[in-house]
């Protein structure tokens, strides 16, 4: 956060919608505190509704990049069918409300590890990449037209993949949970 | 930008040119699948062997198109601009999953019949996975691979959790699915960042991104590795081979075989396309990453598997050393020589070839075996040569194959690995040679104890009663037997068929 805003900095004098930047700051600590309230919080359904706030910054921050359509299609797929999914899980597997203690100290420890590293190295090749890039103020939002004719057009067996690929999960999950 | 949100699109959709006859096996698959549900819904007995032959009939019928593209004169096809490729190489892999496919309906057809599992639904995911594989072996796009990817793994979640009244079945099933999930993601994360760099999904353009500015940026090598980890899970490489043992275990053994064989191989095909279309401007990352992937693989698989007693998760350790030996030339890539780089596509497709011909023929001695023994434990495999001496044989020649002992075509595809690793002529080159031969002679004691106990150990209870092994297991047994021995003798043509399989890099 800190370092995005000192690269943001760093080249101040870039034509930038500026607007734009503070409300992506301002979006992006939204979602930095509510995804640590997702694995920090103790009531499984307070820990989705905090999903639910990290899924919808996501959906802003496409919005201020002018990508329309997958900003509605996050809203629609994830808040709308994954998070909803996630609670009827909840209720109707009747999972205990409050977490419990599971870890023991040597794998919390080596998660700790692996976590950090992790973060350090994907913080530093992230910045490093694109820390210096701005929503530019020339921004042209992506058309949904495009994103249908590219569906279409150089997408498309992968396309046909997908609904095929739809038709065999569903047909397995029926198998797999049936009751016989 | 608001009021320009609902502006309609600037520019003109061109249609995009399809060329039916590249696409014919996947259209033929995807016919058949079609087909599948139709007759399953509306056949009134719930056991039949109509679902069986259909789906077989459809992998033979695809494989059709694969033999007419072969033999005509373009050397490669490229459709969507170059995001779905029909070369020489794309042809040899679909045929071998198309094959791979038949033979595991062969082995499936009396397993499934007699184990009260739903028949139809298995045949029609079995062409889905093979479905993507055939659609894995053309795409040079990374949304192309992912989806195949996808479309390749999720019916072989829903497949290998198929025995679902046992612990062991869901189990497998359930570890399958989640370290499936969680490699995609991380291979999503890993293609996200490549294309945030490079702005391009198409490999040969990546490729050409790495060669420029971005290729020198930490966040190329972050892309790469994320994106390869993804597919190390998929060949059941070590540090992420955990699944592999109680999947296969749990499993239906059919696609226990399926499973080690063509999913494997499909995950050899997207690295191998991953690493010569895209990653070879940074093959000082590949390197190092595969060198250690390989010879971890191989000395943890081989060690593990010395200590097995159920047949199932001895081969279930066979095949994540195996897979460590098909990984070993890309520990060699050097991007300045092509000699090199052709040498290693040559010897993975030959080897990956052999290991599913082999493989695939061993499962079904194994399927034949606890027919009647009812386990997979190795104590019960005593004394086979004396209740049934064909199956004995063949069993034979497929772990002497297997270990790599002349002429069966193990040996051959074996000695070209070798040759692969050692042309490369490096410091690396040669370790890793050395750590090959290592774990061959390994592998050949737990191969060679199995031998041991079908021929001079005796049956554990005494039971020599010869079994009756049902007509397409012989079929299996038959086809895949004869292709490991006289390929092995004559190895002349199937060499020269890898040969032939170059990829189509350029363009």
């Amino acid at each position: 956060m800190i370092a995005v805003l000192a690269a943001a900095a760093q080249n101040a004098d870039a034509p930038v919608y500026v607007a734009q930047n503070v409300a992506f700051g301002i979006i992006a600590a939204l979602m930095v505190f509510s995804a640590i309230r997702v694995v920090t919080t103790a009531n499984v359904v307070h820990a989705a509704a905090y999903l639910v706030m990290v899924l919808a910054g996501a959906a802003a921050q496409f919005i201020l990049l002018g990508a329309e359509f997958v900003a509605i299609t996050q809203v629609m797929v994830y808040i709308g069918a994954v998070v909803v999914l996630f609670l009827f899980g909840i209720m109707l597997t009747k999972a205990p409300m409050r977490g419990e203690e599971f870890a023991r100290r040597d794998q919390w420890l080596a998660g700790l590890f692996t976590s950090v590293v992790l973060f350090g190295v994907l913080i530093y090749g992230l910045l490093d990449g694109f820390g210096r890039s701005k929503i530019p103020q020339d921004l042209q939002p992506t058309l949904t037209g495009e994103v249908s004719d590219s569906i279409f057009g150089t997408y498309l067996l992968a396309f046909e993949a997908i609904s095929l690929l739809l038709l065999a999960a569903a047909v397995g999950a029926i198998v797999v949970s049936k009751r016989d | 930008m608001p009021a320009s949100l609902l502006a309609v699109t600037t520019e003109t959709y061109s249609t995009p040119v399809l060329d039916w006859h590249a696409l014919a096996p996947l259209v033929i698959l995807m016919v058949t699948l079609g087909l599948a549900i139709i007759v399953d819904s509306i056949s009134a007995r719930r056991t039949s062997t109509v679902l069986p032959n259909l789906a077989g009939l459809g992998m033979l019928a695809a494989l059709i198109p694969v033999l007419t593209l072969a033999i005509s004169d373009d050397r490669s096809r490229e459709l969507f601009g170059g995001s779905f490729v029909v070369d020489r190489f794309s042809l040899l892999m679909s045929a071998l999953f198309l094959v791979a496919g038949y033979v595991t309906v062969l082995l499936s057809t009396n397993y499934i019949a007699e184990g009260d599992y739903h028949e139809g639904e298995y045949y029609f995911l079995l062409v889905a996975s093979v479905a993507g594989m055939v659609f894995m072996a053309s795409a040079r796009d990374l949304i192309s691979i992912f989806v195949a990817l996808e479309l390749l793994s999720i019916p072989a979640y829903l497949l290998a959790s198929w025995r679902k009244r046992t612990q062991t079945g869901i189990e497998g099933g359930m570890k399958y699915y989640l370290m499936g999930v969680f490699a995609s993601a991380i291979m999503l994360y890993g293609m996200s960042l490549i294309f945030g760099g490079t702005g391009h999904t198409r490999l040969v353009d990546v490729g050409e991104a790495l060669h420029g500015s971005f290729g020198s940026e930490p966040i190329a090598v972050i892309g790469i590795v994320l994106t390869l980890v993804g597919f190390a899970f998929k060949v059941s490489a070590v540090p992420f081979h955990n699944w592999a043992p109680d999947t296969y275990e749990g499993a239906p053994t059919p696609i226990t075989a399926f499973l080690s064989v063509a999913s494997k191989a499909a995950g050899f095909v997207a690295l191998i396309q991953l690493i010569f279309v895209g990653f070879l401007g940074r093959d000082d990352v590949v390197r190092p990453m595969m060198f250690i992937l390989a010879a971890l693989t191989m000395f943890v698989g081989n060690v593990i598997a010395l200590r097995q007693t159920n047949v199932v998760r001895l081969f279930a350790y066979s095949s994540v050393a195996q897979a460590g030996f098909i990984l070993a030339p890309l520990a060699v890539v050097a991007a300045d020589d092509p000699a090199v780089l052709s040498g290693i596509v040559e010897s993975m497709t030959l080897y990956l070839v052999a290991y599913a011909l082999m493989n695939l023929g061993a499962f079904a001695v194994i399927i034949a075996v606890s027919r009647r023994t009812g386990t997979g434990e190795m104590d019960s495999w005593g004394g086979l040569f004396s209740w049934a001496p064909a199956l004995a044989v063949t069993m034979a020649i497929f772990l002497f194959s297997l270990g790599g002992i002349p002429p069966m075509l193990g040996w051959n595809a074996k000695f070209r690995l070798f040759d692969a690793v050692v042309s490369a002529g490096t410091a690396s080159a040669y370790t890793m040679a050395v750590i090959m031969a290592i774990n061959t002679v390994i592998s050949m004691a737990y191969y060679l104890t199995l031998v041991r106990r079908m021929f001079v150990d005796d049956a554990p209870d005494g039971d020599h009663t010869p079994i009756k092994v049902p007509v397409p297991l012989v079929a299996a047994m038959a086809i895949t037997a004869t292709v490991v021995v006289v390929a092995g003798v004559i190895p002349g043509p199937l060499s020269d068929l890898a040969q032939s399989a170059t990829l189509a890099i350029a363009g």
